[in-house]
């Protein structure tokens, strides 16, 4: 029973924010609870689910965690020893043969490239629309259109966003099957992201720092551009690498528009393979196992890292902001 | 054009009712000075008696006021009072970003508004070949005999989704839960980034981790050859659970901690109050989660045909492949032409409609919560 | 402006106050790794394509190799091996479906070298089109190494991937349900498979559809009660340790003598085409893929069989006399 009380303890702390005087409130709570308790008024079924009903909780996290680190060890288990082997010849030499044997430089390098692009193309747009939003709009129905649309836009299942680059970007705009088609689609997929992460970021920057700069007499873009971007840089900064990661993981897309030869692209009309794309190939022919374990493996690592990074500036961020 | 310049004045009005007493001297001064200067562009020239004020001793803004000051073309003395009307230059330059990002934002709505157009558009001659009804209704889907029934796929991605869900939400809830109302810091710093990493996943790796694993391990269990609804439900409720978890444990996080107590202090054990208490107090918030949650996996394309066994049919157990909208685009969008490619963008624009009907009940819900919420606080106020 | 902000600010920041805002200088630094962030992006970008090497090679022409999907990665992977050992040539092959290849090398002269996974037929026999076998295919059925059924014929086989054949038990063997494995629509193994197989049939929709042979491959050897068809090349294991058996039809084993023979029913030999003696850039592009770098390397990795002593002498025949 205490350890049950040292949770609900934790509990508190995590969730009532500086809450000095209710906790002499709740140890009163938790003193009554215990006179109740020690009375023995019928509560021993309640205290049975109580504890059945927390296990079931510990067990549902357990799994949940259970399934990452399944998902993580098996990965790294079978791919780490492929990207070793003869380090870094898997990372740095080319496909060989009809079954891909060797390397997978080229999809890493298409992988990049698509998705550099896609962010080249995306982030000024995503940026500027979500200032638009979070400080030049008014509250009104044009607001809500255009955030009724973005809600959409990252709604639209990939398939249906592969769907349209095939056909609009290829087929209507002429554009090859290339990273430039590729890059297009991504940028779509992106931008309600980047947007989303942006305007959250600019409506985190506090009040009075912009007061104080109308306050100066700046006008609104030198407001913008000067104070209130720069200090929502971090978070940002935090957005784009999370969409960028998902864009790096991106199958369906890419697939439909990047064409799937190997090829290592120079210019941006020059076709390619994704590592995921790579990946669906090597996994669905089913013959070639080891590289797309060692695929998977790379993918994930770069995703992992990506995503740990976004949390690291984002933890130092809010480190900077809290002193 | 007027409008954004409205805003520019009318921005510190809004915020001068929040502010603390300190700063209202000089909110007062700013709106005073904007209010003489009327409709027009309107700031006040820099004043060096301002730059005392105490609440923005910012360097920054110190430095734009100089430099704003500096650059104005201004030939005459200016008397420290005296309004100053910001140049014609800064003026347009001023509206002109202003429009740029106006149009940045309407981006966002041409390219939703363009994917439905243009999908809807290469599906339209389905009407004619195929007919709508036939479409949706069809059962055969034969490449070969030119026959397009999508009812097979359709309902398809509704068993798929659904067993999903019924697999998946109560996970990420409870996962939720225990994360809100259990979990101690120290343990939530490992299990929030664990979820978010999970949700970062690609869904190729996914896919890839069912075949060689869950495919088999199904395959032992129900017999046959692994591939069908009941590996695509794991696999799919693996991708959809990070996305719930997170979204319900904001939803459970913002419910204040009053009512909790309150809970507590009628001597409710811990499992009372988060399954009556807490639960229906962030009731919507889940529903909204699970409705998001449903949304990724009905669009959920290569996780699911990797494992779903793609066979045309109609639900036939829970080992019988089938196939869903997703995952027949991919797998003959590549070789497909005419009729059959009409009736692949017929498919994208059901998955289109669907999750547009989604996010239209996720905002219903939401104004719906806001009626409500306004309702309980103008009864608690009287 | 920028310019002009950065010095004012300096001056600035030695007077009162700063230190209270102190983050919104110091937040500036992200905006400058951002910059970076994307210059190392660029860089890494630039130095891939010099890893590559833009070497400017002295091209002096090219080979456009066209038709047949089968053909497709034995083409292209010999068209990458044959382009570093002979860098002044550029080989572009496509895969548009065999029909295609014909027309573009035979009548519209689009193409130097057509592919082909079936005989000329009609009216192509007339476009006088010299046939170069390049290597033979077979297609395998396979089912579970403990399977007792080991031989069917093609009436049989028809009507198990029918569905009109639906339990072992019909086949002699024990009683449990068939499990069908098919390949994708867009499969070349697929449709060489029904036009030798099906007839008129339409396959069962119950079975599982998998984009890839090895798939099929690792389904059916761990599944009792499956039945699936890969290429020849793929029965015997590759990079993995499962097992599959192959199936005699009609009572033809697969081998390669069989298959070569065309004496197994689902074999066919698959061809170069071209218009004429070949001479120049496209000779030298079809004694590649007939060397044994090509033979015994991508045609065997693609799961085909190589071609015979008899098929070399005969091309040899055909330089020197002009015809077949």
């Amino acid at each position: 029973m205490s350890t049950n009380m040292n949770k609900n303890k934790n509990t508190r702390s995590t969730n009532a924010t500086g809450a000095g005087q209710r906790k002499t409130g709740m140890q009163v709570m938790k003193e009554l609870k215990e006179q109740h308790r020690e009375s023995g008024s019928g509560l021993g079924r309640a205290h049975l689910n109580n504890r059945i009903a927390l296990g079931v909780l510990w067990g549902a996290t357990i799994i949940t965690i259970g399934l990452l680190a399944v998902i993580l060890i098996y990965v790294a288990y079978h791919g780490l020893g492929v990207v070793l082997q003869d380090f870094p010849r898997f990372i740095f030499t080319w496909p060989e043969g009809v079954n891909a044997e060797g390397g997978i430089w080229p999809t890493i390098v298409a992988t990049l490239y698509s998705t550099g692009l896609a962010m080249a193309i995306s982030t000024p747009i995503a940026v500027l629309a979500a200032v638009y939003l979070a400080e030049y709009a008014k509250q009104g129905r044009i607001v809500k259109t255009i955030r009724f649309a973005a809600d959409s836009l990252a709604s639209v299942p990939s398939i249906v966003m592969g769907l349209f680059g095939l056909a609009f970007f290829v087929e209507t705009l002429n554009i090859p099957l290339s990273m430039l088609a590729a890059s297009l689609g991504l940028s779509l997929l992106m931008l309600p992201i980047t947007m989303r992460a942006t305007e959250e970021a600019i409506r985190a920057v506090p009040r009075y720092i912009r007061w104080g700069s109308y306050g100066m007499g700046a006008t609104k873009w030198q407001t913008v551009s000067r104070v209130v971007l720069p200090t929502a840089t971090p978070r940002i900064i935090t957005g784009l690498i999370l969409s960028l990661a998902r864009a790096i993981g991106e199958t369906a897309v890419v697939f439909l528009t990047m064409g799937i030869a190997i090829n290592l692209p120079i210019i941006p009309t020059d076709s390619g393979r994704s590592m995921s794309v790579h990946l669906y190939l090597m996994a669905v022919e089913g013959i070639n196992l080891p590289s797309a374990y060692g695929t998977a493996f790379l993918l994930l690592l770069i995703i992992l890292v990506l995503n740990l990074s976004a949390r690291y500036i984002s933890k130092r961020y809010s480190r900077i902001d809290n002193a | 054009m007027d409008e954004h310049k409205n805003k520019v004045s009318s921005m510190p009005e809004e915020d001068n009712s929040k502010v603390g007493s300190s700063a209202v001297d000089a909110q007062e001064n700013t709106q005073s000075n904007e209010v003489e200067a009327g409709k027009e562009g309107l700031r006040t020239d820099a004043d060096p008696s301002k730059k005392t004020l105490t609440h923005t001793p910012s360097v920054v803004m110190k430095e734009l006021a100089d430099t704003a000051a500096q650059r104005e073309p201004v030939p005459e003395a200016r008397p420290a009072t005296k309004l100053q009307l910001v140049s014609r230059s800064t003026q347009i330059k001023e509206a002109s970003l202003a429009t740029l990002f106006f149009v940045c934002a309407f981006l966002a709505v041409l390219g939703a508004g363009l994917i439905f157009a243009f999908v809807a558009w290469r599906a339209f001659p389905l009407l004619s070949d195929i007919g709508l009804w036939n479409f949706l209704t069809g059962t055969q889907w034969s490449v070969a005999d030119n026959t397009f029934g999508a009812l097979p796929f359709i309902l398809g991605s509704f068993v798929v989704v659904g067993g999903s869900l019924v697999l998946g939400v109560p996970l990420a809830v409870l996962t939720a839960v225990f994360m809100s109302e259990v979990a101690s810091p120290r343990a939530n710093a490992i299990i929030r980034p664990a979820v978010e990493l999970l949700a970062g996943v690609p869904s190729v790796v996914v896919g890839f981790f069912g075949v060689v694993v869950v495919v088999p391990i199904v395959s032992a269990l129900v017999g046959g050859a692994g591939f069908g609804p009941l590996t695509a439900w794991i696999v799919l409720s693996i991708m959809i659970m990070p996305t719930i978890t997170t979204l319900s444990e904001d939803a459970l996080n913002s419910i204040p901690m009053g009512i909790r107590e309150a809970s507590y202090a009628m001597g409710a054990t811990k499992w009372q109050t988060i399954w009556k208490v807490v639960i229906p107090a962030a009731r919507i918030g889940i529903i909204d989660a699970t409705i998001l949650g449903m949304g990724r996996a009905i669009g959920e394309t290569m996780a699911v045909l990797m494992v779903v066994g793609n066979a045309p049919q109609l639900f036939a157990g829970i080992s019988a492949p089938i196939s869903t909208m997703t995952s027949q685009i991919v797998l003959e969008m590549g070789y497909s032409s005419g009729e059959h490619r009409t009736a692949l963008f017929g498919l994208a624009a059901i998955l289109f409609l669907i999750s547009m009907s989604l996010v239209l009940t996720v905002r219903l819900l939401a104004r719906e919560q806001t009626k409500k919420t306004k309702k309980v606080k103008k009864g608690g106020g009287a | 402006m920028a310019a002009n902000s950065g010095t004012v600010c300096c001056s600035s920041c030695e007077k009162e106050g700063s230190h209270r805002f102190s983050s919104i200088p110091k937040t500036l630094g992200p905006l400058r790794k951002l910059l970076v962030f994307a210059a190392m992006i660029t860089v890494l970008l630039l130095s891939s394509f010099v890893l590559t090497g833009c070497t400017g090679r002295d091209i002096q022409g090219q080979i456009i190799v066209s038709g047949s999907t089968t053909l497709l990665p034995i083409a292209e992977t010999a068209a990458q091996q044959f382009e570093t050992t002979h860098p002044q040539y550029i080989v572009l092959v496509s895969g548009m479906g065999t029909s295609a290849g014909i027309e573009a090398v035979g009548v519209t002269g689009t193409a130097d070298i057509g592919t082909s996974s079936r005989d000329l037929r009609g009216a192509e026999l007339d476009l006088d089109l010299i046939e170069i076998p390049v290597a033979y295919d077979g297609i395998a059925v396979i089912v579970h190494p403990d399977n007792p059924v080991n031989n069917l014929t093609l009436a049989e086989l028809r009507d198990v991937f029918s569905g009109n054949i639906t339990n072992w038990q019909e086949l002699d063997g024990p009683d449990m349900p068939i499990v069908l494995v098919n390949r994708d629509e867009a499969s070349g193994t697929r449709s060489s498979f029904a036009s030798a197989v099906m007839d008129d049939e339409s396959f069962e929709v119950n079975s599982v559809v998998l984009p890839g042979t090895g798939q099929v491959r690792e389904v059916v050897a761990r599944t009792p009660e499956a039945i699936g068809y890969i290429s020849v090349g793929f029965v015997e294991p590759r990079h993995v340790e499962t097992y599959v058996q192959a199936i005699s039809l009609d009572g033809v084993e697969p081998t390669d003598e069989n298959i070569i023979s065309e004496e197994y029913p689902i074999s066919r030999a698959l061809h170069f085409l071209v218009a004429g003696t070949p001479e120049g850039s496209a000779l030298e592009y079809i004694e590649f893929v007939l060397s044994d770098e090509v033979q015994q390397g991508a045609v065997r990795d693609a799961g085909f069989l190589p071609i015979t002593e008899a098929d070399h002498t005969e091309f040899r025949r055909m330089l020197s006399e002009g015809n077949y």
